[in-house]
């Protein structure tokens, strides 16, 4: 009923599935069994190390560009793209440019104002805060709904980031990014899946960032790619905002009030 | 011989790739008409050019949910898990707090605004002059009274209010 040619193949292979079996029977301490959703404890230790590495930071540039999903009514998603320049000096300084075809917008702090400007139509939102990077763009979400791209940059390290939430945690192996060699980890916490793709070595920086959001059935997703320059040549003023000509201040809307 | 097969290859293909630039600005001179209003400030990231969304589908801007950028937000706790498919979701919701990227505001196509004719999801080329500019969620709107646009490009398109 076999072929000839098969016969050994198939005999290799009921050998290969039969080995592990015995295996497992003899050395059952030495099998790595997943166990279910599991914290593998190197992977947080990873995170720690780079969120470390991330605030000792002091001047950089990072570029970031993001593929998005949106999810229309019937459950089919759209992709779209957007990209963001970030100018940073810690602890209080920086110059974020958000950039896609429907929009051009730019967040400037100087450690005293932060401003909301839409350079097409010379609108300006300025509002007075004092503190780090970490306070302002908690803060930006929390009372005006504003994110920051790659807020996540600036909280990893500080305790805005816990990672008690995380109810999974595992190394997916190396991968590059670019010519970057990386380690990639995967965690599940609260209704998000994420990834993350971290070079390799002691001066470990994020160089993509996949959020899967499970809170909706098409579980739409966002892709973020980052490059950075820690030896960038921007000038301090590039963290003042001054209004150019005709520019027209604007209420920024407090998520307080109705 | 392969190497004058393989140049004149790259040769023809770098002929092809300046015939496609040569015509890009025809086609967008043809397609022209409203010229001028080029966003302004664009510089880098290669999006200078004027986008135009007339010929979008509505149903494009129906939209229920976003993905989430970012890992440390305290939007993806406090969501609504809203996947019921069968209930005519209301697309409003949450989007106020959307990421950095989400800079279409959702609209529930056909309604109609109360006490206005302004149909949501509708596109315009100039709103009054007494429109207010508002800044909500780093995003600007107009606020018309109690109708709102927000800008695309160099049109405006009538969305539901954002708070």
């Amino acid at each position: 009923m076999i072929p000839k040619k098969l016969a050994p193949a198939l005999a290799l292979l009921a050998l290969s599935l039969a080995i592990p079996s015995v295996y497992a029977q003899t050395a059952p301490a030495a099998t790595v069994q997943p166990t279910g959703n599991a914290v593998d404890p190197a992977s947080i230790e990873a995170l720690k190390n780079m969120g470390a590495h991330l605030q000792t930071l002091k001047r950089f540039q990072v570029s970031t560009e993001l593929t998005g999903e949106r999810v229309l009514a019937d459950g089919q998603k759209l992709q779209h793209t957007a990209a963001a320049d970030l100018n940073v000096y810690r602890p209080n300084k920086l110059r974020a440019r958000m950039h896609s075809s429907r929009s051009e917008r730019e967040i400037i702090y100087d450690g005293k104002h932060a401003t909301l400007y839409t350079p097409a139509q010379k609108y300006y939102s300025t509002v007075e805060f004092t503190g780090d990077l970490g306070e302002l763009i908690v803060k930006l979400e929390e009372k005006y709904a504003v994110q920051m791209p790659l807020a996540d940059m600036f909280l990893w390290g500080t305790p805005a980031a816990s990672f008690d939430k995380i109810e999974s945690a595992m190394n997916a192996g190396q991968d590059y990014i670019d010519d970057d060699l990386c380690d990639h980890y995967a965690f599940r916490q609260a209704n998000i899946d994420w990834q993350i793709w971290i070079t390799t070595g002691s001066k470990p920086l994020p160089r993509k960032l996949v959020i899967t959001n499970r809170s909706d059935e098409a579980r739409p997703q966002s892709v973020s790619l980052m490059e950075w320059n820690l030896k960038p040549t921007f000038k301090d003023s590039v963290f003042k905002f001054t209004p150019p000509k005709g520019a027209t201040a604007v209420e920024l809307h407090s998520t307080d009030k109705k | 011989m392969k190497k004058s097969l393989k140049t004149s290859f790259v040769a023809s293909l770098a002929a092809f790739v300046l015939l496609g630039f040569a015509m890009a600005p025809a086609a967008e001179a043809a397609r022209g008409g409203g010229g001028g209003a080029r966003a302004a400030g664009g510089g880098g990231g290669g999006a200078s050019r004027q986008v135009n969304n007339s010929s979008r589908d509505a149903r494009a801007n129906n939209v229920r949910n976003t993905s989430v950028n970012n890992v440390n937000s305290s939007r993806n706790v406090s969501r609504d898990v809203n996947i019921d498919r069968d209930v005519n979701i209301d697309v409003d919701v949450d989007h106020g707090h959307g990421g950095w990227d989400h800079d279409y505001h959702p609209v529930a196509t056909a309604a109609v605004i109360a006490g206005t004719a302004a149909l949501i999801g509708s596109i315009v080329y100039s709103i009054p002059p007494s429109c207010v500019p508002i800044n909500y969620g780093g995003m600007i709107y107009q606020q018309c009274g109690s109708t709102w646009y927000q800008p695309q490009g160099a049109q405006y398109i009538v969305v539901n209010p954002p708070y």
